[in-house]
């Protein structure tokens, strides 16, 4: 038989055994590899890429040191999981780089970081000011985590005080014009509900190339043809602005009628109102 | 348009908000938004509530214009 057949057999071989080797190491992205990870990841290419294409080696022996370079790092996986301390020794442990707003010097030249590699770090992440930063932390795969000082921190609608309606994840039950059951059945929802919604925005499905319902079953579409205006969903909107609109109605009566009783009827309900517009109003703005 | 019918009105429309709210009631997937539509909810029954008795009140005031 011709080399080349020998070549073809042996790299389709080392693929599907490398593929499957890959698949079982778990699957990280490259900079998160630590160390060890790396190394694996190199040799086990260098020795698929050296006994593919030299045919005076023996096939047995790729066999072997793959199967070496697979199982040791597959088992030190296996025990880092089960074993903090282990983990602590392969995977390597996070350095504090500022704590309470200082430097720790001592941790960067532990490190073998200069303060140019710090500030590189800390402008990666759109700080320019060390002092701005409360907590910094170098993790094992050398990527750095901040915490920058409270006052630097985004405002958050837990700091306004602002009460928010809890958002579940919006389901996407329409996609290239064909409806996705599983979906909508986990929004408790079904064909004909889809339907009908289709048709209060007056479009066919197979115009529709993007559907997406929200966890109150509020249906948002984008079509294929981008000339067709799609009406924004108007039932929230116009629940609340009915309910403000009586509101003031009630508060109108109470100021037109002369009646001490009706007058304090008006009011009192007037204010129900109020507080039911207070109270609905983060779940349907 | 008299009181009676001003007040007919915006019962209807405490009616058509009840309603609406119910739709939300049954639509809502997540636990603490049906409760908060549900909470809305029964405010908006005691509105309407009274608002039906003033209606019955005012038809009798006014029965020319009933």
């Amino acid at each position: 038989m011709p080399d080349w057949i020998f070549v073809i057999i042996r790299s389709i071989t080392l693929i599907a055994i490398l593929f499957f080797m890959v698949k079982w190491l778990g699957a990280k992205q490259l900079s998160q590899l630590n160390i060890f990870e790396t190394i694996t990841g190199v040799v086990l290419g260098g020795i698929v890429a050296l006994h593919t294409v030299d045919l005076s080696s023996n096939f047995l022996y790729a066999l072997i040191a793959m199967a070496i370079w697979f199982i040791v790092p597959f088992s030190v996986e296996l025990i880092s999981l089960k074993s903090k301390t282990f983990r602590d020794f392969t995977q390597g442990k996070s350095t504090v780089f500022i704590q309470d707003g200082k430097i720790m010097e001592d941790n960067l030249k532990k490190r073998g970081y200069t303060t140019d590699d710090l500030l590189e770090k800390l402008r990666e992440k759109d700080i320019f000011l060390a002092s701005d930063v409360e907590f910094a932390l170098l993790e094992p795969t050398g990527s750095i985590s901040v915490l920058q000082k409270r006052d630097k921190m985004p405002l958050t609608a837990k700091d306004l005080g602002i009460k928010l309606a809890p958002k579940k994840e919006p389901q996407t039950v329409i996609m290239d014009g064909k409806v996705i059951l599983e979906p909508l059945a986990n929004l408790s929802l079904n064909l004909n509900w889809l339907e009908t919604e289709l048709a209060k925005l007056n479009v066919s499905i197979e115009n529709v190339f993007l559907g997406q319902a929200d966890s109150d079953a509020q249906l948002t579409v984008d079509l294929y043809d981008d000339k067709i205006a799609v009406p924004e969903p108007t039932e929230k909107p116009l629940l609340l602005a009915t309910m403000k609109k009586c509101q003031a109605d009630l508060e109108l009566f109470s100021l037109a009628t002369e009646n001490e009783e009706s007058k304090q009827l008006y009011e009192r309900n007037s204010k129900k109102l109020q507080a039911a517009i207070d109270l609905i109003f983060p779940s349907i703005q | 348009m008299t009181v009676g019918s001003q007040v007919k009105g915006c019962f209807a429309s405490v009616k058509s908000i009840e309603a609406s709210l119910q739709l939300f009631v049954n639509k809502s997937q997540d636990e603490e938004t049906k409760e908060t539509f549900l909470q809305v909810q029964q405010l908006i029954k005691e509105v309407k509530d009274d608002l039906q008795k003033q209606v019955i009140q005012l038809s009798k005031e006014e029965p020319q214009y009933k």
